[in-house]
């Protein structure tokens, strides 16, 4: 460590005296400096060389230690071993007993520091107790912030890199990190992302070329007029994109237009990030130095559709003015055109502006480089409906950025939301954007989801401050789902689920008890999130109350009976009908895709799964194993956010004599998996996949008389409108349950029973006028007709 | 030490840096003016405005008039802007070495001001 510091040197000396002086004392020895010289010039003037004189000393004594403070002191360069930035040394006085703590007490009040205590969401006082007083640990920080400030190329160890050390090296603070969700891989992502702010201020000044940068390129009036100078804008407001500047895509573009490709089209899917690789291409074009000498100062003009289409009064105007200024640009020597969207200028409605032709011509004549922006479906598309042009294009495909580029990203956009909107966009709001928009945004790429799901976040903070909490309202209001960890009342709700199914369920005590538990799992966040939420096969005869537990799962996980996607497998038991289940919905109205696209949060309930073919069977494999599916056009639809929920009649013969002989559900359980499996009934691999396998044991007599009355509450319920309730008796109970229970179809006549019974009656009490709002109904078992 | 630690950099590092900083000085001038630009396209035509030659002979010469025009403006507005990078260059090398040479005299003359002033 006396490597790296060494308080006595003349170098800390220096930094020491260099902060005693301070920007305030660099300006007052300026003003007073100037103040003596004006004077000497005035006296020298008016009264003659002696006083001038005496009056330059003075001005000289200002001006030279100005010079040394503004050369030397501020900056201190590094020199051997000591490496420690003058921001560190300043704060150090000699004599200290040099500890994590002491450090931290040093360095605690400068930005960098604030930086990280802000964005971490810790508190000072709190860090500073936590850490060690072992000088052996400020020597493993001290190496841990050397190895960050080579990793960022920083000559001197910044102080930023001293307090991420700091952090890194504790395991107090490490734990501590963990308990506010934070990683010790934040702290380092946190150093690179302060790294990259303290290079964009050390280069800030930029050279966009000088006065006669544009004197060989001809002017542009209508492309002023109708397009938007995107290199003009950066030089202008001074927009900085830095790394994406280096990246894969940015730089394809540009090879292609150095090795004289005349269009090149830029594909990948919204929220990539295309129109930002061409900012991007724009400001390494327009700097100059970074760029071939070919293509040195180009500017980039963008060509919005919605923009030239609103100008035209007759026909033949867009023809013209594409015309126009596609020339123009091809005049000037300096352009590139960029059409964002660019399937809009090729539009095969009736009617509607093509410039699909006009495009051909130009690219064929290779005059003016263009860049055309497509998402992948539209390219194919173009490649269908002008193969020509398509085949002109060189194709760049943007890739979407790994975790860590997306993240970098959103630390560059969280300055911005944070400057616009004063707010302050803690680290772990950077982490759930990514996790949540990765999760819940499937229609757009990284890192445009994340980002746009960061700025709604903006306006639900708290204490100005944009937390996780933040983006998990902001993707509550917008999705209508609960993300964010249970509150009070729903934790309550969750932790009494089996009572909640059960007051609209009878008995099944064991199957609801394993669907409450999967379901508890999901909502508390133990759950394997690349999965559904849960997934069951519910095994037992019909009527028992296999479909009633799935309703009353949609009803109270997702909140509404009608949160249930119900497909019947019987109806897929050929080969192709698994394209039925995977159509994008143009033709087929039962496909599942469609549903679950419409319908992302719900119960999906495949009846009957012994019924489907092979196929679908294979496809029910994937879609529990990775949690989504591709439809035919091969775009993925996500089923993480689904309970998935699979019944079969498989073996209800079985079960149903093992309970009538007395057995328990779960002690026959794995013995009756087993039976499936080596019957053929059904695949080992595909029973593994499933959460829970439910067995559901038939209704008791007394379960049915339960059934009865909350059927009856049903009834009840629709006859609250007129003002009317029915009652009864236990003989009329007793007589109901008796015609609708049979053993094969369980409860699943006591409706039609009941309906015909009690509805016919009531119905049959009202027309005669017999009954009128406000009686109340007692039947008795003669009065009713089964 | 105070004392040691100022002239010591001011005979050293800062006397250096004082030489060392007409490069980039030299680049900025440089950028400001173009003058890479401006010489690699000192025969361009001025801002592209130029004439396209018909098919007559007459046309092609006067395209060719209009175009030589053209390029002759741009050299004459290129080498005149050249010219003022070039003055302003030559006045940062002479400010450079004026300050090299003064430099080293600056600590001494404040008390040499004094002597001076008292002297005189």
């Amino acid at each position: 460590m006396n490597d790296m510091i060494n308080l006595n040197s003349q170098r800390a000396s220096d930094a020491r005296l260099g902060k005693l002086i301070g920007k305030a004392g660099y300006r007052s020895l300026l003003a007073i400096g100037a103040a003596a010289a004006a004077g000497a010039i005035v006296l020298g003037v008016t009264s003659g060389a002696r006083f001038a004189l005496l009056l330059a000393s003075p001005a000289l004594l200002c001006f030279l230690p100005a010079i040394w403070w503004k050369r030397q002191l501020s900056v201190l360069p590094p020199q051997g071993t000591d490496l420690l930035s003058v921001d560190v040394l300043s704060r150090l006085k000699p004599g200290t007993t040099l500890n994590p703590q002491t450090m931290w007490a040093a360095i605690q009040d400068h930005w960098q520091a604030t930086f990280f205590t802000n964005h971490l969401l810790l508190g000072k006082d709190t860090l500073g107790t936590s850490l060690s007083t072992n000088p052996a640990e400020l020597e493993h920080a001290l190496n841990i912030a050397h190895e960050l400030a080579v990793k960022n190329e920083s000559p001197t160890i910044e102080l930023g890199f001293v307090v991420a050390g700091l952090l890194l090296a504790s395991e107090p603070i490490k734990q501590m990190l963990v308990q506010f969700k934070a990683q010790p891989s934040d702290v380092e992502a946190m150093a690179n992302w302060l790294g990259r702010n303290l290079d964009e201020a050390l280069f800030a000044k930029r050279n966009f070329g000088g006065i006669g940068r544009d004197w060989a390129f001809g002017f542009t009036p209508l492309l002023n007029r109708y397009g938007q100078n995107i290199s003009l804008s950066i030089t202008k407001h001074g927009s900085h994109f830095g790394w994406l500047m280096e990246s894969a895509g940015v730089r394809a573009i540009e090879t292609a237009f150095d090795n004289r490709t005349s269009a090149v089209a830029l594909i990948g899917p919204d929220g990539i990030g295309k129109s930002s690789s061409v900012y991007a291409l724009a400001q390494r074009l327009i700097e100059g130095e970074k760029t071939t000498q070919r293509l040195a100062y180009h500017q980039i003009i963008s060509i919005n559709a919605t923009d030239i289409t609103s100008t035209a009064r007759r026909p033949g105007d867009l023809e013209n003015l594409m015309i126009n200024l596609t020339n123009e640009a091809s005049h000037a020597g300096h352009v590139i055109l960029f059409f964002d969207d660019a399937q809009l200028f090729f539009s095969d409605r009736p009617g509607a502006f093509d410039a699909g032709q006009i495009l051909l011509s130009i690219i064929q004549a290779r005059t003016v480089p263009i860049i055309l922006a497509f998402t992948p479906n539209d390219f194919q598309r173009l490649r269908t409906t002008n193969q020509s042009l398509a085949n002109l294009l060189t194709p760049v495909m943007l890739q979407e950025l790994p975790e860590a580029g997306v993240m970098r990203v959103l630390e560059d956009h969280a300055v911005g939301i944070e400057n616009r909107n004063k707010v302050l966009v803690a680290y772990e709001a950077l982490r759930e954007a990514y996790r949540l928009s990765g999760r819940y945004e499937q229609d757009e790429a990284y890192p445009g989801k994340a980002i746009k799901l960061l700025q709604q976040a903006a306006s639900h903070t708290e204490h100005d401050v944009v937390s996780a909490k933040s983006v998990q309202l902001a993707i509550e209001q917008t999705r209508g789902i609960k993300v964010g960890t249970a509150v009070a009342a729903e934790a309550d709700t969750l932790l009494h689920l089996e009572d909640k199914i059960h007051e609209r369920m009878i008995n099944q005590t064991h199957a609801v008890g394993v669907v409450a538990s999967a379901l508890r799992r999901a909502r508390a966040g133990v759950a394997n999130p690349r999965r559904p939420i849960g997934s069951f096969l519910f095994l037992g005869p019909t009527g028992v109350g296999k479909t009633e537990l799935a309703k009353a799962v949609a009803a109270t996980y997702y909140g509404a009976e009608t949160n249930m996607v119900r497909l019947d497998m019987s109806e897929y038991q050929q080969p192709e009908d698994v394209s039925r289940l995977l159509s994008n919905g143009q033709q087929e109205s039962k496909s599942l895709i469609m549903a679950v696209r419409q319908q992302p949060f719900s119960v999906i309930l495949l009846d009957e799964i012994e019924k489907a073919h092979p196929n679908v069977l294979n496809l029910l494999l994937q879609l529990l194993d990775e949690g989504q599916l591709t439809d035919v056009a091969g775009k993925a639809v996500s089923f993480k956010d689904c309970i998935i929920i699979v019944t079969s009649n498989a073996g209800a013969q079985a079960i149903r004599e093992r309970v009538e002989q007395g057995e328990a559900l779960q002690s026959f359980q794995a013995e009756f998996t087993n039976q499936l499996i080596s019957s053929g009934q059904f695949k080992p691999e595909l029973l593994n996949r499933f959460d829970e396998i439910v067995l559901f044991g038939p209704l008791q007599p007394a379960e049915l008389g339960q059934i009865v009355a909350l059927m009856m509450r049903e009834i009840n319920q629709t006859l609250s409108n007129q003002n009317i309730s029915v009652e009864l008796s236990p003989n009329a109970i007793q007589k109901i349950v008796t015609a609708g229970y049979d053993p094969r179809l369980g409860a699943r006549p006591m409706r039609r029973v009941l309906q015909r019974a009690v509805e016919d009656t009531v119905a049959q009490k009202i027309l005669r006028g017999e009954t009128n709002p406000g009686d109340h109904i007692m039947l008795d078992a003669p009065d009713l007709a089964v | 030490m105070l004392v040691l630690s100022f002239f010591s950099w001011w005979y050293g590092r800062g006397w250096k840096q004082v030489f060392d900083s007409f490069g980039p000085r030299l680049k900025n001038i440089a950028n400001a003016f173009s003058v890479n630009q401006l010489t690699r396209t000192l025969f361009a035509p001025w801002r592209r405005i130029i004439t396209y030659p018909g098919a007559t002979f007459g046309d092609r010469l006067r395209a060719w008039g209009d175009n030589l025009f053209s390029r002759i403006v741009g050299f004459f507005v290129r080498l005149a802007v050249l010219f003022a990078a070039l003055l302003v260059i030559v006045a940062a090398a002479g400010f450079t070495v004026i300050e090299l040479l003064v430099w080293p005299l600056l600590p001494i003359a404040i008390p040499g001001l004094i002597i001076a002033g008292l002297v005189a």
